[in-house]
């Protein structure tokens, strides 16, 4: 029977099945749920299990390794025994009895004294009740005798009780410390042995840090994020600074742990951990992993996301050696890590190969044009040479910097026309006031031989080289600074060669070849030697019209000016020009979209590739329509890496200062001043940081007779002998046949190179004053006895003056007389306290510790000191060395 | 992935290798056997050149002196020092005291093999200024100065290592030391011999070095209490 409006069916339909459905789904979802939220999106979770399982296991093997090593020690053996043995005498026997009892005493004494003390508590508290009592009489002018009394009565109450008290305390003590002394021998065998077993126990500490004890159950720890911010790192693109987010400590967990050298990754240490991640260095925990490594620092949800190597993400991974990239953002001299030994290297090049002639990069705006100045080149030059060479430089000298822009044989021609016609006015005048230097013989074998003598004595192959494969001074794996000149006859004549090695300054000024103050006949021997050196060029047909034809040296400068030559010569006329190439400032930061990659297809999608081929292969991504200019440099893959490593750190984000290592004037001192020691090439003769010294491989049998090691110059000179010496060289060593050439440096390059040697020695105050009048007299007197023969015998090897030593000259050293002048009355002491360790290998031996007993007391600082103090008094009376001539005291 | 770890492996090789795995362990040798011979000079034997000594006359001119880097005699090489090298156990190895005594400005001995923690007592009875410079690479280079009044200067030389002792001062003065790892070494005698003792039966790469010659090695079977003979041949290249 139905009722009206309800509909009977309706209400008796069951809907538990859709009930059973939707709470099967709600399950299905909320497990669904559970598990992509903890397992597909969280992948670190597994890591960090993985990681904590791997730590559980080699702390454990580590703990039992140790274990089984201190169980297998007698020492420990006996140590232990004896533990035991103590331990059970206090639990048994004459000791475990009076322990008992003295514990039963203690409580008594304690009980007694506590109740003695209290008494005492409790008058103190009724004494300030008195006297606050007392001060308030007082105050309101009533009568104070009654508490005066009371206070009294109470002070003789305390006076009573004290000695009790202190009794009572005593009492306590005597039999704490009785208890003390005989769990003495328990307590120290333990301490003995904790310190045996501390190479154990300490993976105990590794172990409590992986698991969570609950009761008896252990569990490792619940995976967490490892999150580090570095506040103000970032700036947004609102350029409001912003903090970096760093968690790659999440997955990397044994980064700065020891012992995870062979593990795979992610749990490896880092590489030289020691040094790079050093507190003073860079510590993870405070740094983190991406100021060095790029990647994206929040990210972890996938190894590649995390790595930012992703689309759209712009600062992927810089794994290994790339990651020396980084340096750059926080060190301005980054030539000095040792560390990043492909950074200086790529820095060396960049800063000498040239590029910088055709892109401007901030921070390399003065750089001078390293080619050589083509003002008078038709003065210098064969005219067929020339055509060959700019035709094609590497077939002439395979490692020469010049790059090969694959001219064709006429537009070399233009070119070289051109250069030609703009240097003639000049270099015909120079020729004129140059004249071919008389006693010149085409072939003459004797003054050829004098030259070659010459050549290989006075220092010219510490930059130059004369044969196949000879040179000593390298740009990055093979590239030559400096040309070689096994076959310069083809390229100059005897005439130029002649004056040019005379006075390289007067024919080009701004050159960076040196003068080395030869004599006419030395340098007409050298020259005549270099003529020896290959063939004569041979003549090409027509030259000389083509040379003057005026549409192909019309055609030549447009060449000229389309490949840019003057970004490295100094060309007439061309002055003003600007770099022809795009600018670099922020190249390492150029994305995918950034990058043309022509209709390359074989070249990978990454800046990595683009830019390995861009510098294998200049001009691979030109294509018909779009023309690409760059020359090729023909670099070995090394120095491409190298060069790669200084592109990428050209980056648009700037690191904030505060996180910026020292970017002080020294900093910039050193940078600017090594520049320019490389422009010179001093390292070709001299060791400066290190590095260099590249000459003295023709030395190996006689080490004596190369250039000196300047590593810690600056400590060692006075800076104004140093600025002295540099502009005006004068003989230290007069028994070496090498010669310190004479640079021309202007004030302010020698004012550089003066503040580099500074800057590296960290001298502080460059200008020392030695005061004569201060020394005192005994010191002198003990100095000469030092000095003779029966002591130090100083002069058995030094020079003092027209003093010289005995024997061959390679076994001399420097004139004492010059130390005034020259050396730091600071570094005499250090040197004198231990040579080897200011110079290592030096043939300077150590006299101290073990001075003479009868000298100044024996004592080795008042020897050293009063040897200082002569030393710098010797020269007094000498005439100052020219050298010294900017400040005569 | 495989590169890498092999890489690292030859690092930690190579940072270890020098001082444990081939540490040497000593003991009491037992029916050791022994290997002996003559180390033969290949080529004409050389003339002594003398030696001009161009300073401090009075002192080390006294007596004539004779450059001692290739000794001669009767067709054997004098001063070459013949070793064990690949020996990992045998007999103890005990330091010993060497003494190089200067007296004329000439080190004697010239050539002076010991083995490594040994030290080594250098004598100045000349009265004139020396200096004892080792041009080592392995242990730490020192450079003493060693004037009248010191007599006597000791230096302990704790690594393996074949070390150029030079006087800066006297530029002809020229010492060797031959700092072994293993007891088994033995400096040829005036005619060329050498012996090495209570060697365990085993086969050996036994290695010759000479100032001038440079290295040599063959390799000799020991048995047990009997007496291995070798000849090693060297010459000029």
């Amino acid at each position: 029977m139905a009722v009206r409006g309800i509909d009977e069916k309706e209400e008796k339909k069951s809907y538990g099945s859709v009930f059973l459905l939707g709470s099967g789904l709600l399950v299905v979802i909320s497990l669904w749920a559970f598990w992509d939220d903890n397992i597909t999106r969280r992948p670190w979770k597994a890591v960090q299990a993985a990681f904590y399982r791997l730590d559980y296991r080699k702390a454990r093997e580590a703990y039992e390794a140790e274990d089984k090593k201190l169980k297998a020690d007698p020492a420990y053996q006996e140590l232990a025994k004896k533990l035991a043995e103590e331990q059970a005498s206090l639990k048994k026997g004459a000791s475990a009895n009076k322990l008992k009892a003295l514990k039963a005493d203690e409580i008594e004494a304690d009980i007694g004294f506590g109740n003695l003390d209290q008494k005492v508590k409790f008058i103190k508290s009724e004494l300030e009740e008195a006297w606050y009592e007392y001060d308030h009489a007082a105050q309101q002018g009533r009568d104070i005798k009654p508490y005066e009394e009371h206070i009294r009565g109470l002070d003789r109450q305390k006076a009573k009780l004290d000695p009790e008290l202190d009794a009572a305390r005593a009492k306590r003590d005597q039999i704490r410390d009785e208890i003390k002394k005989i769990h003495a021998g328990v307590k120290e065998l333990e301490t003995q042995l904790a310190k045996l077993a501390a190479d154990r126990d300490k993976w105990i500490r590794v172990i409590d840090n992986v698991t969570v004890k609950l009761g008896p159950l252990s569990f490792y720890k619940i995976p967490n994020i490892r999150q580090l911010t570095l506040p103000e790192f970032d700036r947004n693109r609102f350029d409001e600074p912003m903090a970096r987010v760093d968690r790659c400590q999440t997955c990397h967990l044994a980064i700065n742990r020891p012992g995870f050298e062979n593990e795979p990754e992610p749990f490896r240490t880092h590489p030289r951990r020691e040094v790079l991640l050093a507190d003073s260095a860079h510590p993870p925990e405070k740094i983190g992993c991406t100021t060095c490594h790029e990647g994206q620092g929040p990210a972890v949800n996938s190894r590649e996301q995390a790595h930012g190597e992703v689309h759209y993400w712009e600062f992927p991974l810089r794994r290994k050696t790339q990651a020396q990239s980084s340096c750059v953002s926080c060190h301005f001299d980054a030539q000095r890590l040792q560390d990043a030994p492909l950074l200086a290297e790529g820095q060396r090049m960049f800063e000498q190969m040239g590029c910088t002639g055709c892109h401007l990069v901030k921070g390399y705006e003065d750089i001078p044009k390293v080619g050589p100045s083509l003002r008078r080149i038709s003065a210098k030059v064969d005219p067929s040479w020339m055509v060959r060479w700019v035709e094609n430089p590497h077939s002439f000298r395979p490692n020469t910097r010049m790059p090969n822009f694959d001219l064709k044989e006429n537009d070399a021609t233009s070119i070289a026309a051109f250069l030609w016609s703009v240097s003639k006015e000049e270099g015909d005048q120079w020729l004129q006031e140059h004249p071919a230097p008389a006693g010149l013989k085409e072939g003459d074998a004797a003054l050829a031989a004098k030259g070659k003598a010459l050549v290989e004595s006075i220092g010219c192959k510490g930059c130059h080289g004369f044969a196949d494969g000879e040179a000593a001074t390298v740009l990055g794996k093979e590239k030559e600074i400096i040309p070689n000149l096994k076959n310069i006859a083809a390229k100059v004549g005897a005439r130029w060669t002649y004056h040019w090695i005379k006075n390289p300054r007067d024919f080009s000024p701004a050159t960076r070849m040196p003068s080395l103050r030869l004599t006419d006949p030395e340098a007409l021997a050298i020259a005549a030697y270099l003529t020896t050196l290959g063939a004569k060029s041979e003549a090409i047909g027509g030259i000389e019209e083509k040379f003057q034809d005026a549409k192909n040296i019309k055609r030549g400068e447009g060449l000229v000016r389309k490949y840019g030559c003057f970004g490295c010569h100094d060309i007439a006329g061309m002055e003003k020009e600007s770099r022809i190439g795009v600018e670099l400032t922020t190249f390492g930061s150029k994305t995918l979209e950034d990058l043309f990659f022509g209709n390359r297809t074989e070249v990978g999608r990454n800046w990595d590739d683009w830019t390995y081929n861009k510098l294998k292969t200049p001009r691979i991504y030109a294509t018909d329509r779009v023309e690409q200019v760059m020359p090729q440099f023909n670099l070995v893959d090394e120095d491409i890496k190298a060069l790669r490593i200084v592109l990428a750190g050209f980056r648009e984000r700037k690191t904030p200062p505060q996180y910026a290592a020292d970017r002080g004037q020294r900093v910039t001192q050193v940078v600017e001043g090594r520049r320019l020691m490389h422009q010179y090439n001093c390292v070709g003769c001299h060791e400066i940081e290190n590095r260099g010294g590249f000459i003295r491989k023709y030395y190996e049998q006689n080490p004596g007779l190369a250039p000196p090691i300047l590593n810690g110059e600056g400590e060692k000179v006075q800076a104004h002998w140093l600025f002295g010496f540099l502009k005006e060289p004068i003989p230290i060593r007069p028994w070496l046949a090498l010669r310190m050439p004479t640079f021309n440096f202007s004030d302010q390059e020698a004012n550089a190179l003066v503040a580099y040697f500074n800057g590296l020695s960290k001298v502080e105050v460059p200008y020392a004053y030695f005061d004569d009048r201060k020394v005192p007299k005994e010191h002198l007197d003990a100095s000469r006895i030092l000095f003779g023969k029966d002591y130090f015998n100083c002069l058995s090897c030094h020079q003092q003056g027209e003093k010289k030593p005995e024997g061959p000259s390679e076994g001399w050293a420097p004139d004492l007389n010059l130390a005034r002048n020259r050396l730091s009355p600071a570094w005499i002491i250090k040197w004198l306290q231990d040579p080897q360790k200011v110079q290592p290998g030096t043939k300077m031996p150590s006299f101290f510790p073990g001075g003479p007993d009868n000298i100044l007391g024996g004592k080795d600082e008042r020897q050293i000191e009063a040897l200082r103090d002569y030393i710098m008094s010797l020269g007094k009376g000498a005439a100052a060395p020219a050298g010294g001539r900017v400040a005569s005291r | 992935m495989k590169t890498r770890n092999f890489g690292a492996f030859l690092l930690a090789a190579a940072l270890v290798l020098p001082y444990s795995a081939l540490a040497y362990d000593g003991a009491a040798v037992s029916d050791g056997g022994s290997i002996s011979g003559v180390v033969k000079f290949v080529g004409a034997a050389p003339a002594a050149k003398k030696i001009d000594v161009n300073k401090d006359k009075e002192v080390c001119d006294k007596t004539a002196k004779s450059d001692a880097s290739l000794i001669v005699s009767g067709g054997n090489l004098v001063n070459a020092v013949v070793s064990i090298t690949d020996i990992k156990k045998g007999k103890k190895l005990e330091p010993i005291k060497v003494t190089l005594d200067q007296n004329g400005c000439e080190y004697k001995p010239h050539v002076a093999a010991f083995p490594a923690g040994s030290t080594v007592e250098i004598l100045n009875p000349d009265g004139i200024l020396h200096n004892v410079h080792s041009y080592s690479k392995v242990n730490t280079a020192f450079n003493v100065a060693q004037p009248k009044f010191k007599k006597s200067v000791t230096q302990k030389i704790d690594k393996p290592e074949i070390i150029n002792i030079k006087c800066d001062v006297h530029g002809w003065m020229n010492a060797w030391l031959f700092v072994s790892e293993t007891p088994y070494f033995s400096l040829t005698d005036n005619s060329g011999g050498f012996k090495l003792t209570d060697v365990p039966a085993g086969t050996y790469t036994v290695e010759v070095w000479h100032e001038t010659l440079g290295k040599t090695s063959q390799k000799v079977t020991v048995k047990a209490k009997e007496e291995a003979k070798v000849a090693f041949e060297m010459g000029k290249k």
